[in-house]
């Protein structure tokens, strides 16, 4: 049985995978009934070992995945006042009419970089780097636009109004 | 918006690299900043310490190990130096 597995269970990144380490201290436990013993033969003293349990589902992953470019309804339009069901569109025929599956914002700094692009292919440097500037840009304001805060200070108590 | 209202904003006439270029965006966009976060789960084996990243992932955020004793899933720490054991070659 796993337990404060935030202490015991440390990772390392190595190439493609990542290789899981269990915190042993002083012993390595078993548990009998509703008892924990400790193992004779054992790890001793304080290492890192592989893990030394399986648990299902027991490791999780959390981070930005590929997600299906083009789908088939437009993904900042409410249907009904609900959010749209969006539907994967594979590569054929009616791509070009399948929407890009990202807020407008987003959408504007693709162009942007389909932009810039195209100035690289053309030879003209500087005016990708603008354009990759300005897809930048705006996927800065599309963040920001989700992470308002608020700053409070007090004011003075002789501050002119 | 339509790809094919991007491609004439952009004067594109090519789908194939319009295609290419705007999954080239969206993969440098989530390389970057969290617009599409998501879980994936897989099981741990005793005795196995290597498990691969999930194909689709593009940016890491965390790892999480099941605490079995209240179920809950808590982020654990990145090794700060490679442990002394290169390899373990008998680990159960």
């Amino acid at each position: 049985m796993s337990y404060d597995t935030h202490k015991t269970w440390f990772y390392q990144v190595v190439g493609r995978n990542i290789e899981l380490w269990q915190w042993v201290e002083t012993a390595a436990t078993d548990t009998v009934g509703s008892h924990k013993v400790k193992l004779p033969d054992e790890y001793y003293g304080k290492q890192l070992i592989y893990p030394d349990e399986s648990i299902t589902n027991g490791l999780m992953f959390q981070g930005t995945a590929f997600i299906e470019p083009f789908v088939d309804n437009d993904p900042n339009e409410l249907d009904s006042a609900s959010n749209p069901t969006l539907t994967a569109v594979s590569m054929g025929a009616n791509i070009e009419s399948a929407h890009i599956n990202l807020s407008r914002m987003l959408t504007l700094a693709v162009i942007d970089y389909l932009k810039a692009q195209l100035s690289e292919m053309a030879g003209q440097v500087d005016v990708k780097e603008y354009y990759m500037r300005e897809f930048w840009k705006k996927v800065g304001d599309d963040q920001s636009n989700k992470r308002s805060f608020m700053i409070t200070f007090p004011a003075s108590p002789f501050a002119v109004k | 918006m339509r790809l094919k209202e991007i491609m004439d904003r952009t004067g594109m006439k090519e789908t194939g690299l319009a295609v290419a270029f705007v999954k080239d965006a969206i993969a440098l966009i989530q390389s970057q900043v969290d617009d599409n976060v998501a879980t994936w789960k897989t099981n741990i084996t005793d005795g196995t310490r290597e498990y691969p990243f999930p194909a689709n992932l593009i940016k890491l955020k965390s790892i999480s190990v099941k605490d079995t004793n209240d179920s809950k899933y808590k982020r654990v720490r990145r090794l700060a130096h490679s442990p002394i054991v290169s390899e373990d070659t008998d680990p159960e």
